[in-house]
């Protein structure tokens, strides 16, 4: 079995709400005038990130299904001129080096990961196998424009933070992934369903994968 | 550094515009380069920019994918099993997966491209192509993806969570992804110089995938010292002072001490990057032949780190390793190799890669 103890949990819910609002209300949470540039996916991520106060042995692993969604779109929208900014922006782990850039925090280890049904699983194993004292384990989605109307992005915006570490020292709970008999009955835990998990601090018990248990007990 | 046991390589393979890393590595020998001047908008014109296509692959999408049979040109080079499944999961990795596709739609409509569209449903494609089962993890961070799905693959490899992991890397060129380089204004009408201290430089963008299957106990050669460092610096500039790249390769030359190396570094042709890593590479392994092949192949972007490696593999096995192709002299190390040279006397190599965000990451490929 593989398992941690979760020593942090950071978590922000913006639902449906328009990015400018998003902007305005947790422009507080980051360095003046620097939140411009920086998407709404990373505006949610950041405010999660940022009470953790990484460090450079700090391994970082995100998770995301669409990512950059709404930069994603603008960057295509901008053919035949792309635009060199929303370029850089629209690459997959960008929402963590938005702000990891933003407040110049090396980190050594850094595994962005994407998936669908089993994403929060996917991303914890990585998590899991990693060998540093801490493991931040993140993620998040944006909620689209047209590539939602596509069915090709999130319906919904919200960014998750939870610090995994080897010591139980002030544990909020403990998170495990364990070998399951084959042929079992999986039960998918995508994104948004782990996020909505973690927000109400539910235990959870299930089969995630043909061959994987993730069980989450908390303090 | 992370601290594994020497993974074994028991089978690796590559395709790039040259085919595959047999004719790929005899191309580089014989000092060829697969780069051509491509509208960087494809059929809406634009610039011409050095692009490497594979035979066969339209560089504006097609439906369906044009690169989709040679991914199973080179899938059919992998060994026979159950891919996919617990005890031989799939690891990919790339850094674009299906989204030239989003392109297409967006400038020339047609639902069906939404199918490869996103990451997870492009891998969810070729899986399904491929004949693979679900256990398939997907990496994607720019152009060091590679490294970080062998490094994933070698630790479920040492805690005997798999038998065998498949690494599975492509990133085929398109309008998309050009323009985005041309706009940063690195791909440009010149033809990549890696390394080559000259007063601008440029980039070229080149087809690649590969594979690589790791074993505890199968294989000739064995990777080991998997390295990575996030300076988080800017997203496409390093630290001026090259601590990224030091801090990346600092746990090498103890891993390699008594052992004679040569090193197959980054090299996109961009200046700024070029001097900063040919000087920590020098630093850190003086005297040891350095070379770059994307003066040749093109930028492999999120397949760099695994196309090369096969190449590096194939040099290993034959005994002689390409130079730095698209390269002259001054170059911004004293140990930059631009001809061809024989490994007889070399016990190692090691290969490096970099990536937006200053991300960093480099691994010793040896014989076992």
């Amino acid at each position: 079995m593989l398992e941690r103890w979760i020593t942090a949990l950071h978590l922000e819910d913006a639902a449906t709400e328009d990015a400018l609002a998003t902007r305005e209300r947790l422009k507080d949470h980051f360095p003046k005038n620097s939140t411009r540039r920086m998407t709404q996916l990373g505006l949610c991520l950041g405010t999660t990130l940022a009470p953790l106060q990484l460090c450079e042995s700090d391994t970082v692993v995100y998770a995301s299904t669409y990512a950059e969604t709404r930069t994603l779109e603008g960057y295509l929208d901008s053919f035949p001129n792309p635009s060199p900014t929303l370029f850089q922006t629209s690459i997959h782990p960008s929402a963590v080096q938005q702000n990891l850039i933003l407040r110049q925090h090396a980190v050594r280890q850094f595994f962005p990961v994407t998936g669908d049904l089993d994403l929060p699983a996917r991303a914890l194993l990585v998590a899991l196998l990693c060998d540093a004292p801490r493991v931040v384990l993140c993620g998040g989605e944006e909620r689209g424009g047209w590539l939602l109307e596509k069915g090709r992005a999130s319906d919904r915006t919200f960014a998750y933070a939870l610090a995994l570490s080897t010591s139980s020292t002030d544990a909020l709970g403990r998170i495990a992934l364990e070998t399951a008999p084959p042929a079992g009955t999986s039960h998918p835990l995508p994104q948004a369903a782990f996020f909505d998990l973690l927000q109400a601090r539910r235990p959870f018990n299930s089969v995630v994968s043909e061959t994987r248990r993730l069980r989450i007990d908390w303090s | 550094m992370s601290a594994l046991p020497p993974i074994h390589l028991s089978a690796c393979g590559t395709l790039t515009a040259f085919g595959d890393e047999h004719a790929t590595l005899a191309a580089l020998l014989a000092g060829r380069s697969a780069l051509a001047p491509v509208p960087v908008h494809g059929v809406e014109g634009g610039d011409l920019v050095p692009i490497a296509l594979c035979p066969g692959h339209a560089y504006d999408e097609t439906l369906p994918p044009s690169w989709l049979p040679l991914l199973r040109t080179l899938a059919a080079r992998i060994p026979e099993t159950a891919w996919g499944t617990p005890r031989r999961p799939v690891v990919v990795t790339g850094s674009n997966f299906g989204v030239s596709h989003l392109h297409a739609y967006r400038r020339r409509g047609g639902e069906n491209h939404l199918d490869y569209a996103t990451p997870i449903h492009c891998v969810n494609q070729v899986a399904a192509a491929l004949g693979w089962g679900p256990d398939v993890t997907v990496f994607s961070h720019a152009c060091v993806s590679a490294h970080l799905g062998l490094l994933h693959a070698s630790r479920l490899v040492a805690a005997n969570l798999a038998d065998e992991v498949l690494v599975f890397s492509f990133d085929f060129i398109s309008p998309f992804v050009a323009g985005g380089f041309h706009a940063l204004k690195i791909l440009n009408a010149d033809f990549p110089a890696p390394y080559q201290d000259r007063p601008n430089g440029s980039i070229g963008l080149g087809d690649g995938a590969a594979f690589a299957v790791l074993t505890r106990d199968r294989g000739d050669l064995v990777i080991e010292g998997q390295s990575l460092y996030n300076e988080m610096h800017h997203f496409t500039a390093n630290r001026p002072d090259g601590t990224g790249f030091a801090h990346c390769l600092a746990g090498l030359p103890r891993l390699l001490a008594g052992r004679r190396v040569w090193l197959k570094g980054h090299g996109t042709g961009t200046l700024e990057a070029g001097r900063l890593e040919a000087a920590a590479l020098s630093a850190a392994f003086p005297g040891a032949p350095l070379v770059s092949w994307k003066g040749a192949l093109g930028h492999t972007l999120g397949s760099c780190g695994l196309v090369e490696l096969a190449l590096a593999r194939a040099a290993l096995h034959a005994g002689r390793a390409p130079g730095t192709i698209g390269s002259s002299a001054p170059g911004f190390s004293p140990d930059l190799a631009l001809a061809p040279f024989d490994l007889a006397s070399f016990d190692a190599v090691v290969c490096t890669s970099n990536a937006f965000g200053g991300a960093h990451a480099a691994l010793i490929l040896r014989h076992a």
